[in-house]
């Protein structure tokens, strides 16, 4: 690219971290969409105008998402970015790749793309930015050839997404790469043809870390929990003592239940009054470990703002087991989706519906019983409103 | 398959352009949930087809 092109982006070439202007140029110097998109970028900053339209009807055929529409609104002076649609690639569960199939979605990508990507989207999938509408659909053809499928977009199943869970991780309570890979191949219609009120996201964490921030980024989180007591070894709490860790101010101190007792050098649990937050497991891993009855809470309802504010998702299930074929999860959420489509408006998502028609008509829609786990803390959150019939029923 | 939802679906599409699936439950008075099931099985037959336009709408297939 020719000096002084791009003075305003220059300045991001400056600085000792990673430049996404410097990749755009050496990719620039092979295909000239990188260029002029490039190009574009600098007259936006420029301008102070974005100069993308989003929109128009793009796609390949049998599906309904998974392609962008992206057009400039300069296709004169940048041709070569007058068409830059986007793919969303259905990642494989935990993002895990073998470098072969690395190598061949770059080859296709720049064989019918712009040749740059993102790995990965906010939404989990792999994106492959900017390819021309006549590209689209051979580009479709040679992903499917190499075993990739498209992901979800507009008002869709989005592609499901998981942490690495037991992969990687001693934590994990559930195995999130299976459930995340059998949800996403039961649910290819709905993630492949859009017609719900708006986009559904299904997240997958592995404990109550949630490393992938399900809670707020998913309409329907599940959580890998326990229902037992964490299990605790006293020798190992020894040890964390003699080294000098402060326990008590730590660990004890902070616990937001005040479920654990240290005395005597004995680390207690109350197990009835623990959440299962993992603060004490985090911080003293040798010692604590997640209990044995294994499963995970759904919740559901979080998003970032739209039509309300943005919400975290509120727990429906507190423990569910979570085993092959995950039989009463899918019944559940066809459950839940039976309502949403029936009830809700045009781009409402699921957790604004339960706020405007409350969780009452929503758990009784869907065949759940409010639980105390719905409750942020017992008698100062009326979060449900039991049903007249129901008052007194139990004395 | 329920046979004389089928019918009804078949129906309301002879009569109609294209139609979304839910509009097509209003119409003839079914739950949508079924009416999906309806429709995908039709689709897997080739009785009917998706067109995507912005959402999901069925035609009967060849349909102009």
């Amino acid at each position: 690219m020719a000096d002084k092109e791009t003075p305003l982006l220059d300045e991001l070439e400056k600085g000792p971290w990673p430049s996404f202007v410097k990749d755009m140029k050496r990719m620039g110097e092979k295909n000239p969409a990188a260029r002029d998109h490039l190009r574009l970028l600098e007259k936006s900053y420029e301008d102070k105008l974005v100069h993308w339209k989003h929109g128009g009807i793009v796609g390949v055929q049998g599906y309904g998402g998974g392609v962008i529409g992206r057009y400039s609104d300069m296709p004169e002076e940048f041709p070569h970015v007058r068409e830059f649609h986007t793919f969303r690639v259905n990642q494989p569960s935990g993002w895990f790749y073998t470098t072969e199939a690395l190598r061949k979605l770059c080859d296709v990508w720049e064989t019918y793309g712009s040749g740059m990507t993102n790995f990965h989207g906010s939404t989990g999938d792999v994106i492959l930015l900017g390819a021309p509408t006549e590209n689209l659909q051979a580009c479709f053809n040679a992903l499917s050839e190499n075993g990739f499928d498209l992901g979800g977009s507009g008002s869709d199943l989005r592609t499901p997404s998981a942490c690495v869970g037991p992969a990687r991780c001693e934590y994990a309570c559930i195995d999130t790469l299976d459930l995340c890979h059998d949800l996403t191949m039961e649910f290819q219609d709905e993630i492949h043809r859009p017609m719900w009120p708006y986009k559904f996201k299904i997240k997958i964490a592995g404990c109550p870390n949630d490393c992938v921030a399900a809670i707020a980024r998913s309409d329907f989180s599940i959580i890998g929990t326990w229902k037992d007591a964490l299990k605790i070894d006293q020798d190992a709490v020894k040890e964390y003592a003699e080294a000098g860790f402060d326990i008590q101010g730590l660990v004890v101190d902070k616990c937001p239940t005040k479920a654990l007792k240290y005395e005597g050098g004995r680390l207690e649990l109350v197990p009835e009054d623990c959440t299962k937050c993992m603060h004490c497991i985090n911080k003293m891993p040798k010692a604590l470990r997640p209990g044995d009855e294994k499963g995970a809470a759904l919740l559901i309802g979080g998003k970032a703002t739209i039509l309300q504010s943005a919400f975290l998702s509120w727990v429906i299930v507190p423990w569910m087991e979570m085993k092959p074929p995950y039989d009463e999860l899918k019944d559940l959420l066809r459950r839940i989706w039976e309502w949403w489509d029936e009830n809700g408006k045009v781009r409402e998502r699921v957790g604004e519906l339960i706020y405007r028609l409350g969780m009452r008509n929503f758990l009784k829609a869907v065949g759940l019983k409010p639980v105390p786990q719905m409750v942020f803390r017992p008698r100062a959150n009326p979060y449900i409103f039991w049903w007249p019939e129901e008052v007194g029923k139990n004395g | 398959m329920n046979e004389e939802l089928r019918q009804k679906v078949l129906e309301y599409l002879g009569k109609v352009d294209k139609a979304k699936n839910k509009d097509i439950a209003v119409a003839i008075g079914a739950k949508k949930s079924e009416v999906d099931k309806v429709v995908n099985q039709l689709a897997r037959e080739g009785v009917v087809e998706f067109l995507y336009i912005g959402t999901s709408y069925v035609k009967l297939a060849g349909k102009e």
